[in-house]
Parts: structure tokens; sequence; C-alpha cells
């Protein structure tokens, strides 16, 4: 028989479902507390399923995060992409009923997320700085297309009520679910996941080991393009309608769900990443109510606090776990 | 040997550049035969044996696998013929489990409408490892964080897992410790047996003696030689090697201790959660300490725990000539100590950036200038200075690190330390994956600083090296120091070797 080989972080004081149930615990506590300095209202059944419908849309976009930097890509130009998918969910919307929402948003999502990619991959150029100018080109397609000329902010018209159903509960909720399954196992248990995986991993070993890297880049395109084209549609379905200016303001589309996967990066040595993003979606928006509940202003001071949120979240989900390489 | 010729090697042509890697190379290796392949950094040997496993497409010339032509496009190409190599840098990928690792580039064979079924993938990596008996890994775990030798584990675990008729290891053993190096001849024992064939590359001219066949010595990209390894000798290998009968020798040749009274490092109790336990030792000015244990022994964790790189849970780190206990690596650094990691690419280099920065790395604070500026100048000088005095074989200060061979990268590794008023060295691995030349010249700096009054901690896996360069020796087991052996006294293999186990 073989003699196994151990490393000092198997040895690791807290194991998995200690940490899992801390972690659940932790939440309760923090939900508990939230609820009681609000004066009874956090926990409100109308609250809390406010708070659930709004973590559909950010989640899809941090699981595209996942598989962007998964290969190690970085793309800033997804809110540009966000904000023209939206207005093609609005607008086919209008046209075509719910049909129209899922794929305007889809397409517009899909298409320009690949084209993305097709760029990273051919041109060479990082992909930080081709997102960046891929972000304004996004931006100002969107303007050329703005409907609303009352303001100097693009404004697009709203998408009728009727079909907004994909945004409300239980609908986005269940959406939510299927992608949560359907991520974790292209994630975590199919080849495609694993090379993307791979590649962001160390490039050269993925190459060396017969590893398609143009291929598998275009896949991470293809699938954070479905996933970013969900969350178009979602985001129409639940906001409305989407306002974006121009000079790369559409990048705030994206920082909270980059914080969403900043928080499931610090705990997925401990749960799965896929399964973190949700969860952690639902602390951040769970966050955002209770602040704005008890009178803290939104903006700088909720932002202030989500920072520090992040920074304490880091200190504690890292602790104990601790790569060694001999 | 059966006779039966399994590959063949016709003329072999590769240039990189300028760089004529290999000229017109010939090669038979036989079914049951175990070659292996020698020369300096930079012979080509590795670069052979990338064209063989399908890395590189040669320039020109013919390989022939089982009498058929051969001219792999990829290495998952060369698994197909049935070759399978593990290379001496390739590495595994940190951020998937071990398991996963064994089938990288190959997990659709576990697949069921799309779903990578991971049971069967580890039930398939774990009978890898006991159908080859390699020491198992925990295959769920992420290999990031893993020790190189757990990840050479787990390479030679994916080169054995397509079953091949030709096995290719570059510089494997160096990565292993004593227990699990028996293991590897083991397993090259028993491919022999199966009439298969092994071609091994190692800077360990005693060890490529003892487990080849023949031996093919190249230079300068050519083969200048093949023996028959029953028949040759070290002197007679390394004069091929380098075209000049090698003079002098490699160790110290005394046997007796030789240091200051002077201590220079006090480890009093010092324990490392799960590494290290109650580890207490002196170390004195112009001693060589030298550390030996098996795997998981902790030897390598001294080094770290020493630079202020781990958190003891208790003890001391003392730095007697400054009165100072060390806590973090800038304060070693500020209290005269320099530290040579084992993994050179991955903790000691900046590999992508040019050898002019990674030279100065440690003594910007003494390059500063009155206003706190660094002056490019005076940065070039000392890297070029530090090019100079340790032959380091480059285009010139401005290339980049992963452009040099495995020697030429220690040695700027370790010249920028020696550059560097120290007190105290710590050396792991120092010698891992260089040719006799520039281990020469490493056991040569090593004695220079001995000379120089510097304290040198030596840690190494080689117990050769150990024993021939250290004045005292601490043998370790499960992360305790078990014996303390001068060189005066019981130095000899079998007396450590049987402390060890």
């Amino acid at each position: 028989m073989p003699t196994s080989v151990t490393t000092p972080r198997e040895k690791r004081g807290l194991k998995n479902w200690q940490f899992i149930l801390l972690f659940v615990a932790a939440i309760a506590v923090i939900l508990v507390a939230f609820h009681l300095l609000s004066g009874g209202l956090f926990l409100q059944w109308s609250n809390v399923t406010g708070i659930l419908a709004r973590t559909a849309y950010p989640s899809f976009i941090a699981w595209g995060f996942c598989f962007l930097f998964a290969c190690g890509y970085t793309d800033m130009s997804i809110g540009g992409v966000v904000v023209l998918g939206s207005f093609a969910s609005c607008i086919l919307g209008n046209w075509f009923g719910l049909p129209g929402v899922i794929l305007g948003g889809l397409a517009v999502g899909m298409l320009l997320i690949f084209i993305n990619f097709l760029i990273f991959t051919y041109s060479g150029i990082p992909s930080w700085i081709a997102g960046i100018s891929l972000a304004m080109i996004y931006e100002a397609i969107a303007f050329l297309l703005k409907i609303s000329n009352g303001t100097k902010a693009l404004v697009s018209t709203s998408l009728a009520m009727e079909y907004r159903l994909l945004g409300q509960l239980p609908w986005c909720l269940l959406l939510l679910l299927v992608g949560l399954v359907v991520v974790f196992f292209l994630y975590n248990r199919t080849t495609v996941g694993l090379n993307i995986r791979a590649l962001g991993g160390n490039k050269d070993v993925a190459e060396k080991l017969g590893i398609n890297v143009k291929k598998t880049l275009l896949y991470v395109g293809l699938i954070s393009g479905v996933l970013i084209g969900f969350a178009c549609f979602l985001q129409q379905s639940y906001a409305g309608q989407t306002t974006v200016k121009t000079g790369l303001t559409s990048i705030n589309i994206i920082f909270q769900p980059l914080a969403i996967y900043l928080l499931a990066q610090i705990i997925q040595k401990r749960i799965n990443i896929v399964i973190c993003v949700p969860i952690c979606a639902f602390i951040l928006y769970s966050i955002f109510n209770f602040l704005t509940m008890v009178g803290v202003p939104s903006g700088t001071l909720q932002e202030f606090f989500l920072g520090a949120f992040i920074i304490a979240f880091g200190i504690i989900g890292s602790r104990r776990v601790k790569g060694v390489v001999k | 040997m059966s006779g039966e010729v399994i590959l063949e090697i016709k003329g072999l042509n590769k240039h990189f550049g300028p760089t004529y890697a290999n000229k017109n190379v010939d090669l038979k290796l036989r079914r049951g035969e175990v070659r292996g392949l020698i020369g300096e950094n930079g012979s080509g040997k590795s670069t052979l044996l990338s064209q063989i496993a399908g890395l590189y497409r040669p320039d020109s010339g013919e390989m022939l696998v089982k009498g058929e032509p051969y001219a792999p496009h990829s290495p998952i190409d060369a698994n197909r013929h049935g070759i399978s190599m593990v290379m001496q840098e390739l590495g595994v990928v940190g951020n998937l489990p071990a398991g996963v690792n064994v089938f990288l580039g190959r997990t659709g064979q576990f697949a069921k409408g799309g779903v990578v079924d991971l049971n069967a993938l580890n039930k398939a990596a774990a009978a890898q490892f006991a159908k080859w008996d390699l020491p198992m890994p925990p295959l769920n775990q992420l290999t990031d964080g893993m020790m190189i030798e757990t990840r050479k584990m787990i390479e030679l675990a994916r080169a054995l897992s397509i079953d091949p008729d030709i096995l290719l290891l570059d510089e494997v053993t160096q990565s292993l410790s004593l227990n699990n190096r028996d293991k590897l001849y083991a397993l090259i024992r028993r491919f022999k047996e199966m009439d298969r064939a092994v071609v091994v590359i190692t800077h360990d001219i005693e060890e490529m003696i003892r487990i080849t066949d023949t031996i093919t010595v190249l230079r300068d990209g050519e083969v200048v030689g093949e023996v028959r390894s029953a028949e040759t000798t070290l002197d007679e290998i390394r004069m091929m090697m380098v075209g000049r009968q090698v003079s002098g020798e490699y160790y110290r040749a005394d046997m007796t201790p030789t240091y200051s009274d002077e201590v220079v490092l006090r480890v009093k109790d010092l324990s490392v959660p799960h590494e290290l336990e109650d580890i207490s030792f002196e170390v004195h000015a112009g001693e060589i300490l030298g550390f030996c244990g098996l795997s998981d022994a902790g030897i390598h964790s001294i080094g770290k725990a020493v630079y202020g790189l781990s958190k003891p849970s208790k003890g001391t780190v003392h730095m007697v000539p400054t009165d100072t206990d060390i806590h973090s690596a800038p304060q070693a650094l500020a209290n005269f100590m320099g530290y040579v990691p084992k993994d050179r690419d991955n903790e000691a280099l900046m590999i992508h950036a040019n050898i002019r920065d990674n030279s100065v790395l440690p003594s910007v604070e003494e390059l500063k200038g009155k206003a706190g500026l660094l002056a490019p100048r005076k940065l070039s000088r000392m890297a070029e200075g530090i090019r100079e005095r340790f032959s380091v074989k480059t285009t010139g200060v401005g290339q980049t690190m992963n452009a040099l061979s495995g020697g030429n990268k220690q040695k700027v590794n370790l010249g920028r330390w020696l550059a560097k008023d120290l007190k105290l060295l710590i050396l792991d691995c120092p010698t891992r994956g260089v040719d006799v030349g520039v281990k020469a010249n490493i056991y040569a700096l090593m004695k220079e600083a001995k000379k120089d009054n510097i304290a040198t901690i030596l840690i190494s896996d080689e117990l050769t090296e150990v024993l021939g360069m250290a004045d005292r020796l601490l043998v370790m087991k499960d992360g305790r120091i078990t014996k303390e052996i001068r060189r005066d006294e019981d130095f000899t293999e079998q007396s450590v070797i049987g402390e060890m186990i």
C-alpha cells in the first residue's frame, strides 16, 4: 500500500463542516441583530423577499466573474454589456412580450461577451485594457441608442409592468436556483470548467497537457456571455429600466457583483465559490437594506460600511487557512 | 534489455534563435534499458527530452518509435505513442485538486453526459498511486500549498497514468527526499523488468551511474559520448561533460569541525504548529550547520522559521551579534541574514523580472541614495558585479530570469546574498537542479563564506552534500531534532540514515 503524503494545510484547526456551521450561525445572529436594531422591521417577510429578489441578477454577474477570473482574465466592459443587454431586453420585451425580454438580454449579453473574448484571445492586448476600451465603445453605443432626452443621463424607456415577471419572486429565485445548479456543475464537474480553472492556475502547464487555450478562452466568453445575458434580462425585469452615463460610469454596475465575488472568493477555501456567490449576495444586500432602514445615507457612508465589512470578512475568512510551499 | 530498439533518433537538430540547442543528435533506446542523459546546464538535455515528449518540434532529423516514424505535435500525441515525461519545471495547477491534476487534459474520459465524475476520477488517480507504489497525496485537496515533493509525485502519477512504454524523467530525483527517491528507483527497476524504457536526467553523477544501464553525455547540444554505466567512472563522466579534466575536490577534504566560539544564531524551543517541535540549536561564526531528514521531517521548515517566514507557537530565534529576536523576514534581512529557499522559481526569484532587479532586491536599502532614491546606474553596477563574480551566463543584466538555465538562476539567487554583508546564510537545497560545474562553484562559495566567518545553515535532501560540507549535522524526524553529529564523530551515511529512519 502506498503511504500517504500529508501537508500542513490538511492539519488546519477548523474542519470545513465546523466552519459552515459557524458561518450559518454567524449569519443568523447578524440577521437577528439587524432585526432587533431596526425595530423589528428587518425580518418581516416583505423585506426578506425584497432582498432575495434583489440578489438574483448580481449573482449571475458574479458567477460570470467566477469564470472570467478563473481563467486569469478581467473584463471591465461588463457594465456596458449589461446596459446594452438590458436595453435590448426592454425594447424586445415591449415588442414581443416575455420571450422578447429573455431573448433580448441573452442575445446581446452572449454576443458582446463572446466578441470581447474573441478580442482578448486573438489581439494579445491585456484584457483589462481592452475591456476599458470596449466599455467606452458600449457606453457610446448606448448613448446613441438613448430613448429619452429628458436629462443628460441616458434613461431608457421602462419595460412594461406585465413583462417584469422574471424580476419578481418566486421566478427570479427559481432562476437563481436553476442557475446555481447549472453553474455549480459547469464550474466544478465538467471538463471545460476544469480546463478554464487550469488556464488561470498555470497556463503553461495547461497548454503542455494538451488543453486548447484559445478554444477554452472562447468557452469562457460563451459561458460568461450566457450568465451576463441572464443578468441583463433579470436586471431589466427587476428594475424596469437602466440608467447610465458615459465616461466609464457603466463600470459602477459591476462594483456590487465584484464585491460579491470578492466575498465569495474569501470563503471559497471552505465553501465552493459557486455556492458562496448567492449567499454573499444575500449578505451584501441585507447589509445595504439594514443600513437604509436605520437611516444611513446611501452612497458614500453605505460604501464605507461595505468596504469595512469586506475587510473584516476577509480577515475572519482567511484565518487558519495557510498555503505552505516547501 | 531485450535488445529491441524502441526509440531511435537520427540527426536531430533544434535551434532557439541563435542558440543551437541540439546538434545532429543520434540515440538508440532499447526495451528494458535505463538511459541516463547528462551534461552541463544548457547542454541541451531537456531540449532533447522535450522533443521526444512532443513539447518542441525538431528543426530537422527523424525519430522512430517501434520502427515507425514518430513526429509528435503535442505531449498528448506523444502519450498516444506511449511516451510520457515528468518535466523539470512544469509543476501542477495549484487551483485544482491533486486528483484532477493527475488526469488534467484528459478529464473527458470520466465525463458522463458532460459531467465529470470526480469520484471515479479520484478512484482512478488513487489506483495509479497504488499501482506504482507512490505516496498518495490527499486527492481532493488543492495542490496549491503542497510540498514540491508531493507535487512531483502528482506529476509522476500523471506521467504513469498513460501506462507509458517510455518514461522520461527530467531532474525528478533532486526534488525528492531519500525515502521517496528509493521509491522512484524501485519504479525505474520495475519499468526495466517490464521490458519498458526510461530516460533519466540528473545532475547527480553517482546516482546516474547507479541507476542507469547506459549514459549519453551531451555538451553544447551535441552527443559527445555514450558509455555503459557499469564500466564508467565519475571522473570520466565529468571530463566528458566539461571537455577537460575536472580537478579539485567538490566537498571539504578535512574531517574536523572548524568554526569560532562566537554564537551567531541561537534558536530556543522553537515550535511551528504541525511543522516543528521544540527545536533548539546554535550556529557559530564560520560554521556550516547541516540539517537532514526524510520527507516531512521538517528540515525545510527550519529555514522558513529562522528567517521569520513562519508563525511559531513558541520559542525564539535570536540573532546574537545584534541582540535581536527575529519575528519577520524584513527583520531577518535587517539583521544580516540571507535565505536561499528550495523552491527557486516560486519563492526566491521574480521569474519574469530581469537579472538586475533580481540581483539588487535584497540590497535596495543599502543602495538607496540620500534622498531615498535608487540610482539605475548603481543598481546596474551591482548587478553587473554579481554577474561577473559568479560567472552568470547571460546576454546581459537586462535579460529576464526565465530565460536562464537552472544553474545560472541559482548563481543569481545565491550571488545576490553573498554580495551583501551577512552574518548568517540559510541555504535550502542550494544545488537542486544545477550541474556539476555550478555545484562545485556553489561549494567553493560556501567554503569562501566559511572563511569569511559567515555562519551557514545548510538544509539538504542530498545526504552526501551535508556530509561533505557541514561541521555539524542535525538529523530531524517528525519535526524534531533527533541527533547531532559532529564532523569528527561517526559522520557517515550509514549512521545518519539509521537516525533518519
